[in-house]
């Protein structure tokens, strides 16, 4: 205990300068803990969005369905394959998709229609929630539409709105109905917003005459299954189809993630040096001002590993006092940034990276690592930059540091 | 009695730019157990040299230095350190207190460095504190105390570890000639009663009257040893 005292009372034999560096540490703390909060908010956004919204954390195809998405590359036993899921209790849900065009009043475009089951799209993921106008499909089919935002918006489409639908039918007719706009989503991701045209997948399977067909299977456990053991299970449930993760189906956002990890590191390491500068500076200051008593400690039989444990001893309690103030003022903002968040639509309205649409208020999220990382490093730092002035300390003469004994 | 100290033939030589200086010149000292030694000469004689060599905080240029019988120059840095600790106690003419400890913690941290328990070391201290006049201050800080109180504290901080020896340099250089007095019947009170071998350097005839020995250092070199004081001539 008297190595703690004597550490804490010679901290504040300069108050002002141990104030100072208090200060500065605590603060470099307290922005790595916000910034590292932000930067997993951000992260585990757009992981959640990007799995929640449609996409789901495993997804099943038929083999090479994702490079030709052909009508006809459709799986053979859907149903069994969702039976078995739920049996597992895993959520899923099937989608179709086919190609065609919608015209509206005089406006005309391509699209990707989308034969969905409703029920299992608002059980399972936040498309239906995700509605910028209207509501989504009913669960019965009753020849409704979504539109994607700026399908919608090239087509001049309003909620009601009558679309007509022209399609490449799997029998080879021509397929064509009259639907009635029920909703339009929210931004969803540039291709979504563009293409996407929704439909009932008993209405998409009349239409394209595919006699159920169904193309994709994606299963959302919403991250109570580790993704690993998502993807075994799928591959276990359906043997001959291709099974992919979302990080395999949207590379970008995945690369983006990872490179998250790395930015939040970088800068990091920039705010760690600059802390470790400081406390080196006020350790080596303290150190040089206090050469006689370390000789005196010397003469009276400290050894030079007692001097250097006395010296980082007094770091790590200026690291320690630093870290709780960190914490707190750090916590305190990211708790502020959970609750109300960034708003940062004045700089972008909807927006989207990677394909993955962003909410323009950035959350923070905080978790045991984003807190205790920083403040863990930051003291390892704090430690660190002692050893060279405590290394000073330790091996010097205690003669010369004593005009006389 | 066994000898404490066992020096022969030692010589130190420092060196800078060039230029050598000898400050002992082959010196022959015997110090024995439970003796009360002053030593004596003039600015530059070498004395604090000496007293640094013995305490292990210098090493020697050449001669053989032994203390509680150890020889010095086979011991490694942190053995060293580790013999000043438990067998040689130190007192300093500037009194050379740990300014953020109190009385009590400035006394009892040469016991600390030795592992003793809290409690002892607090037990152990208060009787010595009481011995030396400062009971009641146990928690003043070194800059509440004069110059004389100071040096008590080093005493007891000295004298707590019970060493085999206590080396002191100039100790009453910079307290009034009332208060060195004071001082020195304190030393030589503890070396009557309790046993420790002093040996101290000094410049004041008034404290060297003091001593039951006295070794003269001149020009590194020891020019007497023992006999009475009157009549030297010490500047």
């Amino acid at each position: 205990m008297i190595i703690l005292r004597i550490a804490w009372r010679s901290l504040w034999r300069n108050p002002r300068r141990t104030l100072i560096t208090v200060a500065a540490i605590s603060l470099n703390a307290a922005i790595l803990i916000v910034s590292y909060s932000l930067m997993e908010g951000f992260k585990e956004h757009a992981v959640s969005n990007a799995t929640n919204l449609v996409v789901g954390e495993v997804q099943i195809h038929v083999p090479k369905y994702l490079v030709d998405r052909s009508l006809y590359k459709s799986m053979k036993d859907p149903k069994a394959i969702l039976s078995t899921l739920d049996r597992h209790d895993v959520p899923a849900a099937s989608r179709s998709y086919g190609y065609g065009l919608v015209a509206c009043e005089n406006k005309s475009a391509g699209a990707l229609f989308w034969g969905v089951d409703p029920t299992a799209e608002r059980n399972v993921f936040d498309l239906a929630k995700h509605m910028g106008e209207g509501t989504f499909i009913p669960n019965t089919p009753a020849k409704g539409i979504v539109l994607g935002k700026k399908l919608a918006r090239s087509l001049n489409a309003r909620i009601g709105s009558e679309i007509v639908v022209v399609v490449q039918a799997a029998d080879g007719s021509l397929g064509n109905e009259l639907y009635s706009v029920t909703g339009i989503l929210k931004a969803a991701g540039e291709s979504m917003d563009r293409t996407a045209a929704i439909l009932h997948q008993a209405d998409f399977s009349e239409l394209f005459v595919s006699g159920g067909r169904v193309h994709e299977i994606a299963l959302n456990s919403k991250g109570k299954l580790a993704l690993d053991e998502l993807a075994t299970l799928a591959s276990q449930v359906a043997p001959q189809a291709e099974v992919k993760t979302w990080r395999q189906l949207m590379p970008s956002l995945s690369d983006m993630v990872n490179m998250f990890d790395a930015g939040i590191w970088i800068f990091g390491i920039i705010f760690f040096l600059a802390a470790a500068l400081g406390v080196m500076n006020t350790m080596l200051m303290a150190t040089f001002e206090r050469m006689r008593e370390f000789g005196v400690l010397k003469a009276l039989g400290a050894t030079p590993w007692r001097i250097l444990r006395d010296v980082a001893v007094e770091a790590l309690v200026l690291g320690f006092v630093s870290a709780i103030i960190g914490t707190m003022l750090g916590l305190g903002v990211s708790y502020y940034l959970m609750k109300t968040g960034l708003d940062l639509s004045m700089f972008a309205g909807d927006y989207s990276i990677g394909g993955v649409a962003f909410d323009p208020v950035w959350r923070a999220t905080i978790r045991l690592k984003t807190v205790v990382t920083p403040v863990v490093v930051m003291w390892m730092v704090c430690l660190i930059a002692s050893i060279y002035p405590a290394t000073l300390a330790a091996r010097l003469n205690p003669v010369k540091t004593m005009v006389r004994v | 009695m066994s000898s404490i100290v066992n020096i022969q033939g030692l010589t130190k030589d420092y060196g800078q730019n060039g230029v050598v200086t000898h400050a002992l010149r082959g010196v022959d000292l015997t110090i024995e157990s439970g003796e009360f030694t002053a030593m004596a000469g003039p600015s530059g004689s070498g004395k604090s040299t000496l007293l640094n060599i013995i305490g292990g905080l210098d090493r020697p240029t050449t001669g053989r230095v032994e203390v509680n019988g150890q020889e010095l120059n086979r011991l490694s840095s942190t053995k060293l350190s580790r013999l000043r600790r438990d067998r040689i106690g130190f007192i300093f003419q500037s009194y050379n207190l740990i300014p953020v400890l109190t009385v009590l913690e400035n006394a009892e941290y040469v016991l600390m460095l030795q592992g003793v328990s809290a409690a002892q070391r607090r037990e152990r201290v208060r009787d010595l504190l009481k011995e030396v006049g400062l009971e009641g201050m146990e928690d003043r800080f070194p800059r509440e105390l004069s110059g004389g109180q100071q040096q008590r504290v080093a005493i007891t901080r000295a004298i707590a570890p019970e060493p085999a020896l206590v080396l002191a340099d100039e100790p009453t250089a910079n307290v009034d000639s009332k208060t060195a007095i004071a001082l020195l019947d304190l030393m030589r009170q503890l070396n009557e009663e309790k046993g420790v071998t002093f040996f101290f350097s000094t410049h004041d005839p008034n404290v060297m009257k003091q001593a039951r020995r006295l070794v003269l250092l001149r020009d590194g070199r020891i020019s007497r040893d023992g006999g009475m004081v009157e009549g030297l001539d010490t500047e």
